[in-house]
């Protein structure tokens, strides 16, 4: 059996007493040891050394009617025993210098004596699990009841300890899930499991996250709903800030993010927050991380790490507290082997990784998303939309076949069944709907890409990289590709491309946004020049 | 060697108090060396199982004569205890709470003054608590029976405690006897003395003076029969009242304790009614001795009659039963009064080292 060990403060007024009558008293010291039922091995007093009288009159008193029990008394001196932070520090000082010996010994820590500000500290200081114990509470003897005892009641805080409790938190947490999952009852495991993680994260860390995975996986959807779900627990009071990195270029990217003062740079007539102190006590969503600019790597790092930084042009320091979301679909590791991706920051933003499977890495996970894309659809739409037994089977047949491609992934999954709902007449969808649909969908993956100014994309990206482009992409890709390649430099190509808007903007960063753009299909301007 | 004997089972929930019941088996097992097992401890009390009284008096029985325990921590509901052989020596052992030091010695005296050893035991404890029988008591009632008997045993009170203080002291002497004889108690005699006696600590003198005023005016006994006693401070508080009735046959003691929040004279009106309810029914032996004069009877033999039984002594006539089968027998007297006999001609075969029988 362990030996059962209580640590408590001496109670300056409960345990006090000087004369015979304090055995009439109920002092809650004392009582510890004169539970009939109940014995103390081994009790560690705090007690402040200005108390010495009070503790030797204890320890005679204990010693006469709880021979079972050794006292150690624990000088802790506290000039002002109402002092939270002192209270605090020297309890923690204490604890971190008790050496436990949880396989021998259990602890106790009676939380009846003390000040109020002392019974808080050890209740944290029990709660974080600096002491690895239950805690203990006694009370004066009821009314008409036999002894001088009174009650003992331990107070284990490990909650799923508690049956009734264990129970709500098992619903809860059900409901957490099922908001992460915004209530589409996903089958695949692996999904599942990665939502169950992100689930105890979210709820209780404050770190960033990074989500990885490829377009259209629901990235930015899963970023909003860990936004809903701490704001459900009171995590978060400031608002939902998403950014999409890659459409940040420039002199205006660096404002965009982070403010800038009036006349900060050419342009700036007036003063403006930037997303990041916008997003101050909220989640900052910063997708397609892997597009930041060098520059506002570092000040990102910066504004992570001390939640302060400085708007363009300014001297002073604004601070921003929010919790970071980064998305990416790119391969950050190689970015920052390659150098273009600061390791520091990537370091930083590595903590809780969480890698999204495509659709059709999750085809079990498809039914559901239909119908709970439909339902989204009747509800914008304002009227509901179902499908015929028939078109359904039809339709799920097809998506969920080896043949769907889904390169678009969620995104496009939605697009398709937005078609549907729209084109169904009379809100239902049937088998024609379907049938036509399935060939829309056919067309967009195995069209073949007309040759644009003579590139083949695949020489650049590979069979697999074009698999994943939309067609809209390769057609552009193809033809910006072409462009360069009529000239000496990316300076010059991105004046070609970037004609128009260059003038309207009075900014030379053509170049820069030429950059960016190849980046985003992991390609270069020595690349493109070469592989020819 | 000793054949292994078996294990006699015991339901701590049956009569009156598992307690008494443990404390009974723990003497018997010592006096015939037959291990028990004790079930269902208090099981019906709202605190069940093993009090810290009752382990004290469980470890002091295994000290003497070197038992194997199973189950002996607080709050248990189940003990297994299997006796060797009997030993004297000196031990000393403290009671937690302010429990009585008085029950502990009344499990070891039976057992070790007829084993033929010679022990010294410090108690330190309660030595005057309620539900249990005084130091006083037994001092002045039931050691000199036990002497009559042809036992040595002493017993010295160097410091009272009381509940909830305790920090009382008392020291147990046995030497061995040359044989135990029967007792027979068959009639009171006439009552020589009538003392009434205030035992004061750490309360107001007032309060030893209205419980004895009291008493004495129920009783209608002389006014110099009465004594208060005021011990140190520091041994408070605590109030207890004794009669004492000093007759040809015996002397026996009735007390009632003072209690917070109870009047001086209820206290006093409380012990007249037992001391006349006593004298009432003629026999020599009170409720209370009645229960502990069993083991010593069923051990060395002997009759006694006393008033009707209680529930504690009938469900210490069935632990001994149990132990020791048909030994005692009672028999209904006039009155409602009962005789309790132990025909035995030869001592009891003795747990012991020094003991011929084993």
């Amino acid at each position: 059996m362990k030996q059962r060990v209580v640590i408590g403060f001496l109670g300056t007024v409960l345990d006090e007493g000087r004369t015979a009558k304090r055995w009439e008293r109920w002092r809650p010291t004392i009582a510890l040891a004169q539970q009939e039922d109940w014995v103390v091995d081994r009790l560690e007093l705090l007690y402040d050394p200005k108390h010495q009288r009070l503790l030797d009159r204890i320890e005679r008193d204990l010693a006469s009617i709880s021979p079972e029990t050794e006292l150690v008394p624990r000088a802790l001196p506290l000039a002002d025993p109402w002092d939270f932070e002192q209270v605090y520090a020297a309890l923690h000082g204490f604890v971190r210098g008790y050496s436990f010996d949880t396989e021998r010994e259990e602890y106790l820590v009676h939380i009846t004596t003390g000040t109020h500000v002392a019974q808080i500290c050890l209740f944290l200081l029990t709660e974080a699990r600096y002491f690895p114990a239950r805690l203990l509470q006694s009370s004066p003897p009821q009314r008409g009841s036999k002894g001088v005892g009174g009650e003992l009641r331990t107070i284990d805080l490990d909650l799923s300890r508690y049956d009734l409790l264990a129970q709500r938190f098992a619903e809860e947490r059900a409901a957490d899930l099922s908001l992460l999952k915004s209530g589409i009852a996903t089958l695949n495991p692996a999904f599942n499991r990665l939502i169950d993680a992100i689930e105890r994260v979210a709820t209780r860390s404050r770190a960033p996250m990074l989500l990885l995975g490829p377009t259209g996986a629901g990235k930015s959807f899963l970023a909003r709903q860990v936004y809903q779900l701490k704001r459900q627990r009171h995590q978060l009071n400031g608002p939902f800030v998403e950014v999409n990195c890659a459409t940040l270029h420039g002199e205006g990217s660096m404002a965009a993010l982070f403010g800038h003062t009036k006349g900060a740079y050419t342009g700036a007539v007036g003063e403006r927050a930037g997303l990041l102190r916008q997003a101050d006590g909220g989640l900052l969503f910063l997708d397609e991380i892997g597009d930041l600019g060098v520059d506002e790597q570092a000040m990102l790092l910066k504004a992570i790490e001390e939640k302060r930084f400085y708007p363009l042009g300014s001297d002073h320091e604004v601070e921003s507290d929010f919790q970071l979301i980064a998305g990416t679909c790119r391969d950050l590791q190689r970015d920052v082997a390659e150098g273009r991706f600061r390791e520091d920051l990537y370091a930083r933003i590595n903590l809780w990784t969480f890698p999204l499977p495509g659709l059709a890495e999750r085809r079990e996970d498809i039914a559901p998303n239909v119908s709970f894309e439909l339902e989204r659809q009747g509800r914008e739409l304002g009227r509901m939309v179902r499908f015929n037994k028939q078109a359904l089977v039809r339709y799920l047949a097809y998506a969920e076949s080896g043949e769907a491609q889904w390169r678009g992934n969620f995104r496009e999954l939605s697009a398709s069944v937005t078609r549907l709902a729209t084109l169904a007449e009379g809100g239902r969808i049937t088998e024609v709907d379907v049938l036509e649909e399935i060939e829309r969908l056919r067309t967009q993956w195995h069209a073949p890409v007309p040759s644009v100014g003579g590139v083949d994309l695949a020489d650049l990206l590979g069979e697999e990289g074009l698999a994943g482009l939309d067609r809209f992409d390769r057609m552009q890709l193809a033809a910006v590709v072409a462009e360069c390649r009529r000239h000496a430099n990316l300076s010059a190509a991105g004046r070609a491309l970037f004609d128009v808007s260059r003038i309207r903007r009075k900014s030379s960063n053509d170049a820069d946004r030429l950059r960016k753009y190849l980046t985003k299909f992991g390609l270069d301007w020595e690349r493109v020049k070469t592989d020819r | 060697m000793t054949e292994p004997q078996a294990m006699i089972t015991l339901d701590g929930s049956q009569g009156e108090g598992g307690g008494q019941v443990l404390r009974s088996a723990l003497s018997l097992a010592l006096i015939t060396g037959r291990p028990f097992t004790i079930e269902q401890i208090r099981a019906r009390r709202s605190r069940p199982g093993l009090l810290r009284q009752h382990l004290t008096a469980v470890q002091a029985a295994a000290h003497f004569c070197d038992a194997e325990l199973e189950g002996a921590t607080p709050g248990s509901q189940r003990l297994r205890f299997v006796p060797g052989a009997v030993r004297g020596g000196e031990a000393r052992f403290a009671i937690g709470s302010a429990g009585s030091t008085v029950l502990v010695a009344q499990t070891l005296i039976p057992a070790l003054m007829a084993a033929g050893v010679e022990a010294r035991v410090e108690l330190s404890g309660g030595t005057h608590n309620t539900q249990a029988p005084t130091a006083d008591y037994l001092t002045q009632v039931y050691l000199p029976l036990l002497r009559r008997m042809g036992a040595d045993v002493e017993l010295a009170l160097h410091r009272h405690g009381f509940y909830p203080a305790g920090g009382g002291e008392l020291t147990l002497h046995i030497r061995p006897a040359t044989a135990l004889k029967p007792l027979v108690l068959e009639t009171r005699g006439e009552v020589r003395e009538r003392r009434a006696r205030v035992l004061l600590a750490a309360l107001p003198l007032i309060v030893g003076e209205r419980e004895l005023e009291t008493l004495l005016d129920r009783l209608r006994w002389p006014v110099d029969a009465g004594q208060i006693e005021p011990l140190p401070n520091d041994q408070g508080p605590g109030n207890t009242l004794q009669a004492t009735l000093v007759a040809e046959g015996l002397t026996e003691q009735f007390c009632t304790f003072g209690e917070r929040g109870v009047p001086a004279e209820r206290v006093a009106h409380q012990l007249a009614g037992i001391v006349n309810k006593h004298l009432a029914h003629g026999a020599p032996v009170g409720v209370q001795l009645a229960d502990q004069l069993m083991l010593p009877l069923a051990l060395a033999g002997g009759r006694y009659v006393t008033g009707p039984l209680s529930g504690h002594s009938l469900t210490n006539l069935e632990t001994i039963g149990a132990f020791l089968p048909g030994r005692l027998q009672q028999e209904a007297l006039e009155q409602r009064c009962v005789r309790i006999v132990s025909e035995i001609q030869t001592p009891t075969q003795l747990n012991s080292r020094t003991s011929m029988f084993t």
